[in-house]
């Protein structure tokens, strides 16, 4: 019979990949998911959907999904299936006993952005409240850290101005480093949208992306420019509209700091940022700089969304700056159609920024050192906190290799995988002895764990997600959880073994503590996106119903005004040589998720099977590279191989690829030069050499060739 | 204004046509009086009324295309049987939504679909073109077919969806969806008259098209021409 099963059930739901934050109907059939349909009355994507969201769900029911908590003495042994108790009893009293060995301070915990707010906000009480320590990171550390220090000290809050149908009233779009077409696609679709209706673009990105060139779209302006000079070229945007008077006078002195503005003027104005001295720094034409500085100051409503491309550099958090400094001189920010707008990768990016899952802030990014915000937390938690900010990410790797750091809880991350120098993580690992895991499957880094408690899939738990425009939307529970429990119902277990009293009966209570400590939530529960769907944070009295559009008024600073940072272009320490002559930057596809966890597991591995790295005809040439060979990519940290692919997306000189499956340990390869302010690593830009796998012999004539080429180029 | 085109659509509801931001504008809808925005489509005022116009190319997430002729009305003062969904609504005017001769021409329309799909699969399917069987009472044909699509192969190249061409009445709203909502431009409408067909690409299998797979186009089918594949124990066997 050729007659569909007709669904028996519908939940309205959020996707779990990106952060657009996609609502959709999962539709089940006697218990079983049958498909998941878009949600029309979702506030991001209107009923659209795209690969993911919509199709790529069969992860969750995949075969090596672990539903039996596993335990091992040794990294070297093999697993043991135990009960839940004993896995429990087991990692509680190993975690205690690190801790009594090697101090309080020798444990800590990390949380994902793929898990719930409620989730991510309980393992960070788990970190200060039952482990005594603030050594609590997350993975927007190796994302979107710059973003919420270079927007805080602009406009005040590292979060999206905007909400995302706000750029359908944009006039002018400016996406630096991102490609929402294959990372975002949904709201890729919206841009598009608006670009046919007539909006202008501008691209900031090395490689010609769908974004700049695709059916009907064809940016204005397409700056290609060398990786790693990002500050320099945007610097050399202010110099135009600053030089040319084309910032917007009465905005500043309405509402930004005038004295500040002045500095920031003298600054950019330097002859050091004319067009003509960075288009050679970056590879660009002087006059496309020029173009796409009067473009952006022309509007009348100009908007700005960017991705990784500007954060992940050791210039990351000066990139968003420099952001923040244009939006504010030229007036793009506080009505609709303009503002400055991260693009999150991660389903709960911004709830993993914003809900304290950081070393040195509680929720709302309030300092841990702050007595009067402790204070709050301790009251409500009735504990005692430590006053001294925790250990990063990547300093809890340093600190093990030093020998003061034994012990992890890591929920829902892969940082083996997804961190960069690779190597350094592994050799930190093996020396832990005690690494608690909760995650669907066995992964790279449970390799070096010792409890392994098997988690649930965002099907099958209830909670909230907070998507990349603030955007807090309901998680609902789809089908029972394979494994028995919901994700924060074992970190309660885990808590009260550990001898912290946990009692919460449902998701909601934890969303209610939250709000309870958190301002921008406050007005948030389960009852209001019961009732009006979802709502953008702040919410509380005076916007009851969230906000969708940030700094109408006054931006949130002490006094109220935007503020201008000086943003010296300083190259990053990674540089291209005779032995590394190519510069390396990292993407994504659109068929597959991040570190491909979920998609890697479904069908949509059909269309993107391996990572396959984009070489310019010319470079591959110069080297004896056909398309389709293998090839060794190496750089000062290590080497990968990969297939080539002959690419025309990018120019010569540079070289691309994804880092979606974990064969092609990409990350091996990936410096360990990070954000100067928030060690943000610079995934974008390593200095490698690409040679051909087939031969030695062959790689030597090959160089050889490539010498010849150079001196008769 | 694309605007309240997206904002105001409910999930429960299909207008039809897309939402629009304008001043009112009054007219009456078999008697009863109802205002919308300027621009609205008589098919929306009708659906605002909660006099809903059984419709197939129409929905409110594309802009009106005017194929299917399932909407005809009857308005006051104009000849003819106009197509709600592509006319506009007018201060004062006064529509008809059944009547013995809007009745007979929808039974006409459908019985002529009904011609030219698959008879195995008209009991226990639940697309919208088998409520507006249901809802124009229509089980059967009169016509003795020369010529169907009805043995067109199968589209089973996407791992996702299938595309089965037997059940396309070549609305066009998989089209007008991969344009106007997912912006990729990968379907067309090739051929004339009984040879038009919907085409992927060059006319290539859906996985080798340049489809990006958003399910746009899955999502809007009136007839479960393309569905997704999840639906189905098994392979799926047309009949």
């Amino acid at each position: 019979m050729a007659n569909p099963i007709i669904p028996d059930k519908s939940v309205v739901t959020t996707c779990a990949y990106c952060g657009v934050g996609c609502g959709f109907k999962a539709e089940t059939h006697q218990g079983r998911l049958v498909r998941m349909t878009p949600w029309k009355e979702g506030k991001a994507n209107h009923g659209h959907s795209c690969i993911k969201g919509r199709f790529a769900f069969d992860y969750y029911i995949s075969d090596d999904r672990v539903t039996t908590p596993l335990i091992r003495a040794s990294i070297d042994d093999p697993w043991t299936l135990v009960s839940w108790e004993k896995a429990i009893q087991h990692a509680a009293s190993e975690l205690r006993r690190v801790q009594a060995k090697y101090g309080t301070k020798s444990v800590g915990a990390i949380s994902s952005s793929r898990c719930t707010n409620e989730e991510i906000f309980l393992v960070q009480k788990f970190a200060r409240a039952v482990l005594g320590n603030n050594n609590i990171d997350n993975c927007a550390r190796i994302c979107h850290s710059p973003t919420q220090f270079g927007l805080s000290a602009t406009v005040g809050w590292g979060a999206a101005s905007q909400h995302f149908d706000s750029i359908l009233q944009a006039d002018v779009i400016m996406i630096v480093g991102a490609n929402p077409t294959e990372g975002h696609p949904v709201f890729g679709s919206l841009m598009k949208r608006r670009v046919r209706q007539g909006a202008k673009l501008i691209v900031i990105d090395p490689r010609r992306t769908e974004t700049v060139e695709s059916a009907h779209i064809k940016a204005d302006v397409h700056l290609s420019l060398r990786p790693g000079t990002n500050v320099a070229v945007l610097d050399s945007i202010a110099h135009v509209i600053v030089r040319e008077k084309l910032y917007n006078e009465a905005f500043v002195r309405a509402r930004c700091e005038w004295d500040e503005f002045e500095r920031w003027t003298e600054f950019v104005s330097s002859d050091r940022y004319a067009p003509e001295v960075i288009g050679p720094t970056a590879g660009l034409d002087p006059e496309l700089i020029r173009k796409a500085a009067r473009l952006y100051a022309s509007g009348p409503n100009s908007a700005i969304y960017y991705g990784l491309g500007v954060t992940e550099h050791s210039q990351g958090s000066t990139g968003v700056m420099c952001l923040g400094n244009l939006s504010l001189a030229c007036g793009m920010l506080g009505r609709e159609g303009v503002g400055v707008n991260p693009l999150r990768g991660q389903g709960n990016v911004q709830g993993g920024s914003c809900l304290g899952s950081w070393p040195h802030v509680f929720s709302g990014y309030r300092f841990v050192t702050d007595d009067e915000v402790r204070g709050s937390f301790e009251k409500d938690w009735g504990v005692t906190l430590d006053a001294e900010p925790g250990l990063r990410l990547p300093n809890m790797f340093d600190a093990a290799l030093a020998g003061n750091f034994r012990g992890m809880f890591i929920m829902g991350e892969d940082p083996v995988q997804s961190d960069p120098n690779q190597n350094h993580i592994i050799e930190a690992m093996r020396q832990m002895e005690c690494v608690v895991i909760q995650d669907l499957f066995l992964n790279e880094t449970s390799k070096y764990a010792h409890v392994f408690l098997p988690g649930s899939s965002s099907l099958e738990k209830d909670g909230t997600f907070t998507s990349a425009e603030r955007r807090v939307n309901r998680v609902r529970k789809v089908v029972e959880p394979l494994a028995g429990y919901q994700d924060w119902e074992i970190v309660v277990m885990l808590m009260n073994a550990m001898g912290y009293l946990a009692t919460y009966d449902h998701a909601g209570q934890i969303l209610d503590e939250i709000a309870r400590l958190s301002p921008a939530y406050k007005g948030i529960s389960f009852e209001l996106l019961e009732r009006i769907g979802s709502a953008q944070w702040p919410c509380d009295e005076a916007a009851p119903e969230g906000t969708e559009v940030l700094h109408r008024e006054k931006f949130p600073r002490a006094n109220g005004r935007g503020t201008f940072m000086l943003t010296e272009y300083v190259p990053t320490a990674e540089r291209t040589n005779d032995t590394f002559p190519l510069l390396l930057t990292t993407g994504r596809i659109l068929t597959q998720y991040n570190v491909g966890t979920q998609t890697r597991r479904t069908q949509n591995n059909r269309w993107h099977s391996e990572d396959v790295l984009e070489i310019s005809a010319h470079d591959a040439h110069i080297r004896g590279i056909r398309d389709g060979e293998r090839v060794k990519v190496s750089s000062r940290f290590g080497c990968t191989e990969l297939k080539a692919k002959f690419s025309e997306r990018v120019g010569s000189g540079i070289v691309y690829t994804t880092f979606h499956h974990a064969e092609t340990r990409i990350n091996v390869v990936t410096s360990d030069l990070s954000d100067w302010a928030t060690n943000c690593p610079e995934y974008k830009v390593t200095a490698v050499e690409v040679v051909k796998v087939a031969s030695e012999q062959t790689a030597k004539r090959a160089a050889k060739k490539k010498r010849e080429h150079v001196v008769t180029a | 204004m694309l605007w309240s085109e997206l904002r105001d659509l409910k999930d429960d509801v299909d207008f039809g046509t897309p939402p629009r931001a304008g001043a009112e504008v009054t007219l009456t809808v078999d008697g009863h009086t109802i205002s919308v925005p300027a621009g609205s489509s008589v098919m929306l005022a009708a659906a605002k009324a909660q006099r809903n116009i059984p419709k197939l190319c129409a929905t409110d997430t594309l802009e009106a295309w005017g194929s299917c002729r399932l909407c005809l009305v009857e308005i006051e003062g104009r000849s003819g049987y106009p197509a709600s969904c592509t006319t506009i609504v007018a201060e004062g005017m006064a529509v008809t939504t059944q009547s013995e001769q809007l009745q007979r021409l929808r039974k006409g329309v459908l019985e002529l679909y009904l011609s030219d799909f698959p008879a195995e699969d008209v009991d226990g399917g639940w697309s919208e073109f088998h409520t507006a069987l249901a809802q124009g009472g229509v089980t059967t044909h009169p016509y003795e077919p020369v010529e169907t699509h009805l043995s067109t192969p199968v589209d089973v190249s996407n791992p996702y969806f299938l595309f089965d061409p037997a059940k396309c009445i070549v609305c066009n709203r998989c089209v007008r969806a991969c344009e106007e909502i997912q912006g990729t431009f990968a379907l067309t409408v090739q051929g004339r008259g009984f040879d038009s067909k919907v085409a992927a690409g060059q006319d290539q299998p859906f996985f080798e098209s340049d489809c990006v797979s958003c399910g746009a186009c899955v999502q809007t089918c009136p007839t479960q021409a393309l569905i997704e594949k999840s639906l189905f124990e098994g392979d799926y066997i047309r009949g």
